[in-house]
């Protein structure tokens, strides 16, 4: 075909019809096709959702986390021979302090009943072992716990401070091995909307055996063929993560009122965190291109078969 | 234009289908090609068209070793060649227009000159109201003319025709053979392989004979012999 037949309209438009034409081949086949395509999407919608939403999940969760910490109490226990006249005293000096929101004096009977009940025993005996006055301090959400506990320390009357982090921290273990856990699964899910891509396209491939042969036969060079399965492989991935988005989405919105309701019991407020424009665009840009070469390995692996 | 040096082709399962053919043809010369079926003609056109690459000798085209080129230039190759198939290979899901449009969609025309010379192409062979038709909708004789009407119309140098008149009556035929001696006229080399030899005859162009993959033959209409399968200069 010479330059001359394009009317001198030069490579470049006639490249760009090309692919025009490939781009409304491949809608007119989705067209054609309408629940082969949708069951299709769905398929990696559900594959994409599941990722996704554990990772909003997590999201959530690690907003969640961050609360938290400000639940965290902080233990004050007072000098044995503080009596509850000076608990109160030091209990109402203390909530003064500006990164304090609350001292709970907890007497020495409450202790031991705590303890009883935390241990499962109907009696505890601590026998003679005096017991101290403990105050539950409750920080403000902004301070640094660690210099907190410095100052406690240094307060009159104080004893020991005792902040227990630990079930924090262990949330803080837990969240990390769940967002590996996402990573990993996010890796497998890939794979899975490769092969869910890889495999339609065959298929399809395989119903329009003939036509390829037939536009092999007239001259259609390989990448003429192979275009319009190309964006079919675009069209599925994207159509599969702006499915996954959307459930997510609805996910959120089903989950907000009772997310709402439990906040309500701790006496916070919950904003479910729906996924980023990043994490969309992100997945929308990764399964997109998984979508292309998963349709490329298909088409590649017929197109040998026909040139001989 | 053509030329078969020594082409020998065996398929797989070891059917030979053509055994030592020697011939040329000329830059646009007209010839037929005949002998029974099974003779090696689809065989020797697909070797043409690179549908299938030679098992010994050399297959030239425009000087080229046609059995040599790379996959990757195939197609450019094939679009040299129209070829009008026995069995039609039109895409049945697709309306006329669509399937006479196919080389000129793959050549990167613009959509308004496609269908300039569609609708021309369609004139030429009689079925310019049948545009919007879907494939299955054509009778045998209708569709064979959809496939040379996009044989065609990208203006190939070459022109080879499996059988095109197998489903047309006599009337039909005529005339197909009419337009292919227009285009030949025109510049374009013709190679047709076809047993209706009442046809050939009639015609009085030059005639390739095969016979159980060997070149037996190879005459002007009924009358000179020009040797028994030697190449013609």
């Amino acid at each position: 075909m010479s330059r001359k037949d394009h009317g001198g309209r030069g490579d470049l438009r006639a490249w760009a019809r090309r692919h025009a034409y490939g781009l409304l081949s491949s809608v007119g086949t989705l067209v054609r096709n309408p629940l082969t395509s949708a069951l299709t999407i769905v398929v990696l919608a559900i594959a994409l959702t599941l990722p996704l939403g554990l990772n909003t999940a997590l999201v959530n969760l690690e907003a969640v986390h961050d609360n938290l910490d400000r639940l965290d109490s902080i233990s004050v226990f007072l000098e044995l021979e503080a009596d509850e006249e000076g608990a109160r005293r030091v209990a109402s000096k203390l909530s003064s302090w500006r990164n304090i929101l609350a001292v709970d004096p907890v007497s020495p009977d409450a202790g031991i009943r705590e303890l009883a009940g935390a241990s499962g025993l109907d009696r505890f005996d601590v026998g003679d072992v005096p017991l101290p006055w403990v105050l539950e301090v409750t920080p403000n959400s902004t301070v640094d716990i660690a210099e907190l506990a410095q100052r406690l320390r240094r307060a009159d009357r104080v004893d020991t401070v005792v902040v227990d982090m630990d079930w924090v921290r262990r949330l803080d273990a837990i969240l990390h091995v769940f967002s590996r856990l996402i990573v990993l699964l996010a890796v497998l899910f890939a794979a899975s909307v490769l092969f869910v891509i890889s495999n339609n396209i065959r298929t399809e491939i395989e119903r329009r055996r003939e036509e390829i042969e037939i536009l092999a036969l007239v001259g259609a060079t390989p990448g003429y063929i192979r275009r319009p399965f190309l964006y079919s492989g675009l069209w599925m991935g994207l159509g599969g993560a702006l499915l996954a988005w959307l459930t997510v989405y609805a996910g959120l919105w089903m989950l907000s009122a009772p997310v709402e309701a439990l906040a309500a019991t701790y006496g916070t407020s919950a904003e479910m965190i729906a996924p980023s424009v990043q994490a969309l665009g992100l997945m929308l840009a990764g399964s997109g291109a998984l979508g292309i070469i998963g349709a490329w390995i298909a088409v590649s692996r017929q197109l040998a078969r026909i040139n001989p | 234009m053509i030329r078969f040096e020594h082409v020998a082709k065996r398929y797989p399962g070891g059917v030979q289908a053509l055994s030592d053919v020697n011939f040329e043809l000329e830059r646009g010369e007209m010839a037929f090609l005949t002998g029974h079926s099974g003779a090696g003609k689809s065989t020797l056109l697909r070797l043409i068209a690179v549908l299938e690459r030679p098992s010994r000798g050399q297959v030239l085209f425009d000087g080229k070793n046609v059995g040599r080129v790379s996959s990757g230039q195939i197609p450019k190759l094939r679009r040299k060649v129209g070829v009008i198939f026995q069995d039609h290979k039109l895409l049945t899901d697709r309306k006329v227009l669509d399937n006479v449009a196919l080389p000129l969609l793959i050549a990167g025309y613009s959509w308004s000159e496609i269908r300039r010379r569609v609708r021309a192409a369609l004139d030429l062979v009689g079925l310019l109201e049948k545009e919007n038709t879907l494939i299955p909708a054509l009778s045998g004789g209708q569709q064979q003319r959809v496939g040379i009407a996009r044989a065609m119309i990208a203006k190939p140098p070459v022109l080879l025709a499996d059988e095109p008149t197998g489903n047309l009556d006599p009337e039909l035929s005529e005339e197909l053979m009419r337009l292919f001696c227009t285009l030949n006229e025109l510049g374009t080399t013709v190679l047709i392989a076809t047993h209706d030899l009442d046809l050939v005859e009639r015609l009085g162009r030059r005639t390739l004979v095969l016979k159980s993959g060997s070149m037996v033959d190879d005459r002007i209409s009924n009358r000179s012999w020009r040797g028994d399968g030697g190449a013609v200069a």
